[in-house]
């Protein structure tokens, strides 16, 4: 890694979050549901770790284990706070985790469910500081039109409800919202997946802007492979609650090393109608983390699977500094990175 | 053969009589499809692409109602001879319609979870349409069905009959919808969204049944949707929508690396492009899509707009501008 990202903000060890599955009258436990299993990550400071994968694959669950949404079912979540030092969120008091979240914010996928929609604009973006007697009076309405202004939206407008928003300024209500309490950490979980193509670069843009203005970390949770290289310095791939490669971006979409992000990079529609397409298209579909499979939770789908892959899972390893990858092939495979777009 | 026409829309105006006004959801759209070719439509959300679609097919909800225009389908019966329908015309109820719609033209939606009956299995669906269209005994449209069914490269087609949507996933469930619609093997086929609810890799199986599909049944594609990565893929022609109008008209390759509507190169640029990782900004469209109730005069892009002139764009509606045969932009930039 380079020099600038030593300083973690947040390191998540051995995450776990496993659902009993429980059937018939007697509520017999017949399994667990491993939605996450086992997975470490660190988010360097003032950067952006982005956790790319499909549904079901347990990256918003791995978000909200952070936050305490969600009680993990074990590991660690260390938050390493300005003032405080090292914190294991997982473990906190309540009154720790207060002091975590005033830190730790969240912006959700829908601005429209994440909002309720009998608040005004002021009573939302205010909650979070009068709940943590941070300010009340002409103090908050400053603090609150100051927020406004910082996301982008006419402070006058801070007393007419969520409806008469569009989706684009709702996310900035969300994000202003988030940012109420200055916090050093955001997880991001799909903030712009629902947004149009024009306005998802103004809100790419904001985020940036913020990150830059207040030295804001961020945990970049989405889908879309494009958006993901766009904002984050690292990229953690996830399949089927595990992790399966993660390096810094660059590294991972020119030169991957886990067949799965290989498949992943390669179905992405290209916006160059002259690019020829050797798309991977894997067979079948995401396993449910109910039922995974033996071994390597891909092999199934994996074009490159050996006996060894059926059997053994591959742990996470260290291939070159910085870049780690689940995959017992990792040596030995030449795997093909993203081709630049010419438009 | 190759540029038969097979749809073509002409001056299509469909406008929503709501209680706070009139919404000029489609004004004024041209366009055509020729047998056989994919042709894409482009925009924003709001932007009529889909309700564009839903005129085609005469399935407007009131307050809906398709004002001027003509929608001409060339029908080509087996024996050869072609007989033209206006469906602008044409009762929705009628038996020509109904004919007409999931036997000549059908569409396949966004989310297959809603355009789907929870309470009737797969094959049932199928067979509905089958039966209807086609002179077939129950049995036979079952065949059909189950044949369909794995013609789309669905695992275990004599399970899934009968099962029912909620037993499959998004991406089987997008399948057994393309089953659906390519049942009665239509000479065309609407697209709407279909791979917008899809994880990537799901995507990119069902771009690849689409294009195979095409290929095996030689049906014309009208394929609508906002990403550009897979109108890039998907399409030989496009054209561009915004606020209700095409604003540009253009064969994939001249959109994408010669693309002459400022809207069109402003969404070109606002799009981060995998492969590109640079730390620069995207370059946003400032502001957002207006309010369907108050389009602005003259070009409705020209609040938003990086060359907006003065004087001359919020004055009138700018001209369609013939660039080439093929190739049209509705802007003052080009006169």
């Amino acid at each position: 890694m380079t020099d600038n990202h030593q300083q973690p903000i947040l390191e998540v060890k051995d995450l776990k979050k496993h659902y009993p599955i429980i059937k018939g009258f007697n509520r017999k436990l017949v399994g667990y549901t491993k939605a996450v299993d086992g997975v470490s990550f660190a988010v360097p400071t003032a950067h952006t770790l982005g956790l790319v994968g499909e549904s079901g694959c347990g990256k918003s669950t791995t978000g909200h284990c952070i936050m305490r949404g969600i009680e993990p079912t074990a590991g660690q979540v260390i938050f390493h706070d300005r003032e405080r030092g090292p914190i294991d969120v997982a473990q906190a008091d309540p009154n720790m985790l207060r002091h975590v979240r005033l830190n730790m914010q969240m912006v959700f996928q829908d601005p429209s469910s994440s909002m309720n929609p009998r608040m005004t604009v002021f009573d939302i973006v205010s909650e979070p500081l009068t709940v943590n007697n941070v300010a009340r009076g002409k103090d908050l309405q400053d603090r609150v039109a100051e927020l406004l202004r910082v996301v982008g939206l006419l402070p006058e407008h801070m007393h007419r409800f969520p409806h008469a928003f569009s989706g684009g300024q709702r996310q900035r209500i969300a994000v202003a919202r988030s940012l109420a309490l200055r916090p050093q950490f955001i997880i991001a979980d799909e903030p712009v997946s629902a947004l149009d193509v024009s306005i998802q670069a103004q809100t790419l843009n904001l985020l940036q802007d913020l990150q830059e203005q207040f030295d804001l970390s961020y945990l970049f949770i989405s889908h879309d492979l494009s958006v993901v290289e766009h904002v984050s310095d690292v990229v953690a791939v996830m399949y089927v609650g595990k992790l399966a490669e993660m390096a810094e971006t660059e590294e991972l979409y020119h030169n991957p090393k886990h067949p799965y992000t290989e498949a992943l990079l390669s179905s992405v529609p290209n916006p160059d109608p002259g690019v020829v397409k050797n798309r991977i298209v894997l067979a079948g579909e995401v396993p449910s983390p109910r039922k995974p499979p033996t071994g390597c939770y891909f092999h199934p789908r994996c074009n490159y699977a050996v006996s060894d892959c059926a059997e053994n899972a591959p742990p996470l390893r260290e291939i070159s500094p910085g870049h780690t990858v689940a995959c017992h092939l990792a040596d030995k495979l030449t795997l093909r990175g993203v081709t630049a777009v010419r438009i | 053969m190759e540029n038969e026409q097979l749809l073509e829309v002409q001056d299509l105006k469909t406008y929503f009589y709501t209680e706070r006004g009139v919404v000029r959801a489609v004004d004024g759209v041209t366009f055509d499809v020729k047998r056989g070719r994919t042709l894409g439509v482009v925009g924003e959300s709001g932007c009529g692409k889909s309700i564009t679609s839903f005129s085609v097919l005469r399935l407007l909800q009131k307050p809906g109602k398709i004002v001027s225009g003509q929608i001409l389908y060339h029908k080509r019966e087996d024996d050869g001879n072609e007989e033209v329908l206006d469906l602008t015309s044409l009762n929705p109820n009628s038996y020509t319609m109904r004919s007409v719609r999931g036997g000549e033209i059908s569409m396949i939606f966004q989310e297959p979870m809603t355009s789907l009956d929870p309470v009737y299995t797969v094959g049932n669906q199928i067979v509905e349409g089958i039966t209807y269209h086609l002179k077939v005994s129950q049995a036979e449209a079952r065949e059909m069905a189950i044949a369909m069914l794995g013609r789309v490269n669905m695992p275990e087609p004599q399970r899934v009959v009968d099962s029912y949507p909620h037993q499959l996933s998004g991406g089987m469930r997008q399948r057994a919808m393309i089953a659906m619609a390519l049942a009665c093997r239509p000479s065309l086929l609407i697209a709407d969204e279909p791979t917008t609810a899809l994880d990537v890799t799901t995507e990119a199986q069902i771009l690849e049944l689409l294009r195979d599909l095409q290929k095996e049944f030689g049906m014309a594609i009208m394929y609508i949707t906002h990403n550009l990565g897979v109108v890039a893929e998907m399409v030989e022609e496009a054209i561009v929508m915004y606020m209700g109008k095409v604003v540009e008209r253009a064969p994939v390759r001249d959109l994408f690396y010669d693309p002459k509507h400022p809207y069109m190169i402003a969404l070109l640029q606002s799009i981060p492009k995998l492969g590109r990782k640079n730390q620069a900004r995207l370059q946003a469209i400032s502001g957002m899509v207006p309010s369907p109730f108050a389009i602005p005069a003259g070009c409705p892009f020209h609040p938003r707009c990086p060359k907006f002139m003065p004087g001359v764009c919020e004055m009138s509606e700018p001209p369609v501008v013939d660039l080439n045969s093929d190739r049209y932009v509705r802007c003052f930039l080009y006169q």
